[in-house]
């Protein structure tokens, strides 16, 4: 659906040359959400304006469907931004124009009729949950309620690809959450792509099927999601994967733990992409007849498996705990001994 | 000290005001101020417009004709009202037919206005939303939509209480224009107030000028803050 082939940006200021974009190719499927992470300078932005052409590319090209952006200009490249829209950050409507004016606004821009506007929106307004809310402007809207019109304002003209520019990243976490599940639906209800750049681990764990890592404008690191989190290549990969699984780190004091539990072995059960929704623990503890105690722990979940780890005591012989090694290894659950008792 | 106080006593006497030619004045000046601010209005946008749009741009030739622009506003800005009254005669005469009255007053009004409005837009839009353009654009607007959909509403109100400031300059510019000869109550308060020493009718000329700006004032204020939806 979207080819990103040899693209760089170079940015020429008064103080210097920027690289913005540095030789980047990435492939997107569609039906894909693709997310791209960064922290701040990383060229995220620039790369995702790449993409409808508000940027101009130095070098390379970038092929959305059937065209090149890169080939486009004037009016054929307006047309084709119709089908490959956007939502912002700070969710940039027109605080002129009512919830419903500014859902109509690109279908004014496209020429779509007053009948068939007026229906559209209507649709819109249903699809991203603002029933009720049609002629409020936006200064009477909280957050979560702006990047829903922000979202129905990209859907009215049925676009094939949605472009995320940090779109999460002004709302609190439970907005967040809210605004991220409408994606997935409306990926689930229209099929479209999404492009999305973040510098939330979060967001990239939650919704998306593959990720690219980018600092300095390279793409350091490309894939699935389980990929990322099991296997992190790079040091920013690692960090984001480390920030986001241990936010809550398990500091364990492990001589506290051995005097505590003298006999035990102290465990660390690495959940790296389990797809497994069963009880492991509670399963383990009946099939082998062991006493399990949780220390510590933090599992988060993305749209399909688990990550994250548990530190647990286990009091048992060494092979049987070789045995539920081979068992957890089975779920995609790594042991790790930690201590010896 | 006596003579001060006759003066006084014959200002607010109105023994010599006509009242018949204080409407008629009263009524010259508002034609003068409402075609000139209607002109400048639609001068002062386009050109504001164009600084705009032309000062974001970086290409070379746009360039030119931003600093083209810029050059003529600062011009028009920088000649004092009355000595562009006097160097535009030669022009007024042609396209008007005339240098007196109402007619021969409004091309010096509007070119010395509508420089100084086309500034107070080309600030108006600057206080836009860098993003909410960005928007329009990734939506495939194109630079009309932009302008008419984007631009003009998104600055209305400072586009409304630009335009009041403008007119109540206007006001008195009208004034100024009347000491030599467009008519209106300038004329009335130069003409028959002072040179025929009736400081009454001076008087009279005066509060009407003050009651016509605080009409145009209220009415700015009030339409500027309906329109605003922030």
């Amino acid at each position: 659906m979207i080819e990103i082939k040899d693209v760089s940006k170079l940015f020429k200021t008064k103080s210097g040359d920027v690289q913005a974009v540095d030789n980047v190719s990435i492939q997107v499927d569609k039906g894909e959400i693709f997310g791209v992470i960064g922290y701040s300078g990383a060229g995220k932005s620039t790369l995702i304006r790449l993409l409808n052409g508000l940027e101009t590319v130095s070098s390379g090209d970038i092929r959305i469907g059937d065209d090149y952006i890169n080939a486009l200009s004037g009016r054929a490249l307006r047309q084709k931004r119709q089908k490959v829209s956007m939502i912002f950050q700070h969710f940039n409507l027109l605080w002129s124009r009512t919830v419903e004016q500014n859902i109509s606004f690109p279908l004014e821009i496209a020429g779509v009729n007053r009948r068939e506007r007026k229906k559209r929106v209507k649709e819109l307004i249903d699809l991203v949950g603002l029933t009720g809310r049609e002629k409020a402007y936006p200064s009477q809207l909280s957050g979560g309620q702006k990047q829903r019109v922000g979202i129905a304002r990209a859907l009215s003209n049925e676009p094939e690809v949605l472009l995320c520019d940090e779109a999460t990243s002004a709302l609190d976490p439970e907005t967040t959450d809210e605004v991220l599940d409408l994606l997935l639906d409306i990926r689930e209800k229209l099929g479209l792509t999404i492009v999305l750049i973040t510098h939330e681990m979060y967001v990239i764990r939650k919704i998306c099927d593959r990720a690219a890592v980018m600092e300095n404008g390279r793409v350091v690191e490309i894939g699935e999601i389980k990929q990322l989190f099991r296997n992190p290549q790079s040091s920013v990969t690692k960090r984001f994967v480390k920030d986001d699984i241990d936010d809550e780190e398990t500091n364990v004091s492990f001589e506290a733990l051995r005097e505590q539990f003298p006999n035990a072995e102290l465990v660390k059960l690495s959940f790296v992409g389990s797809k497994s929704k069963t009880p492991i623990v509670s399963k383990i503890i009946k099939k082998y007849d062991v006493d399990m105690n949780i220390i510590a722990g933090s599992i988060k979940h993305t749209n399909k498996e688990s990550f994250g780890h548990l530190h647990v005591t286990i009091d048992t012989s060494p092979s049987v705990l070789e045995a539920i090694t081979k068992d957890l290894a089975a779920e995609n659950v790594k042991l790790e001994v930690e201590t010896h008792g | 000290m006596d003579k001060l106080r006759e003066d006084f006593l014959e200002m607010i006497s109105f023994e010599n005001v006509q009242w018949d030619r204080v409407w008629e004045e009263t009524v010259a000046t508002l034609y003068m101020t409402g075609y000139a601010t209607l002109f400048t209005f639609i001068l002062g946008l386009i050109v504001g417009i164009i600084l705009f749009l032309s000062g974001r741009s970086d290409g070379r030739f746009i360039r030119v004709i931003y600093l083209v622009t810029a050059f003529l506003v600062n011009l028009f800005r920088a000649v004092p009202f009355i000595i562009l009254i006097i160097l535009l005669i030669p022009f007024t005469s042609e396209i008007m037919g005339t240098i007196m009255g109402v007619k021969g007053a409004l091309p010096a009004l509007i070119l010395s206005s509508a420089p100084f409005y086309a500034r107070l837009v080309e600030i108006a839009l600057k206080e836009i939303d860098k993003g909410v353009i960005e928007a329009a654009q990734s939506m495939g607007a194109n630079i009309w939509h932009i302008i008419f959909k984007v631009l003009i509403p998104e600055s209305l109100p400072a586009l409304i209480s630009g335009i009041t400031v403008t007119a109540i300059m206007l006001v008195g510019a009208t004034a100024i224009a009347g000491v030599i000869g467009a008519g209106g109550l300038g004329t009335l308060a130069y003409m028959v107030g002072h040179t025929r020493g009736q400081p009454d009718v001076t008087l009279v000329a005066t509060i009407a000028i003050l009651i016509i700006v605080f009409i145009i004032q209220i009415v700015g204020d009030l339409t500027s803050k309906a329109v605003d939806k922030r």
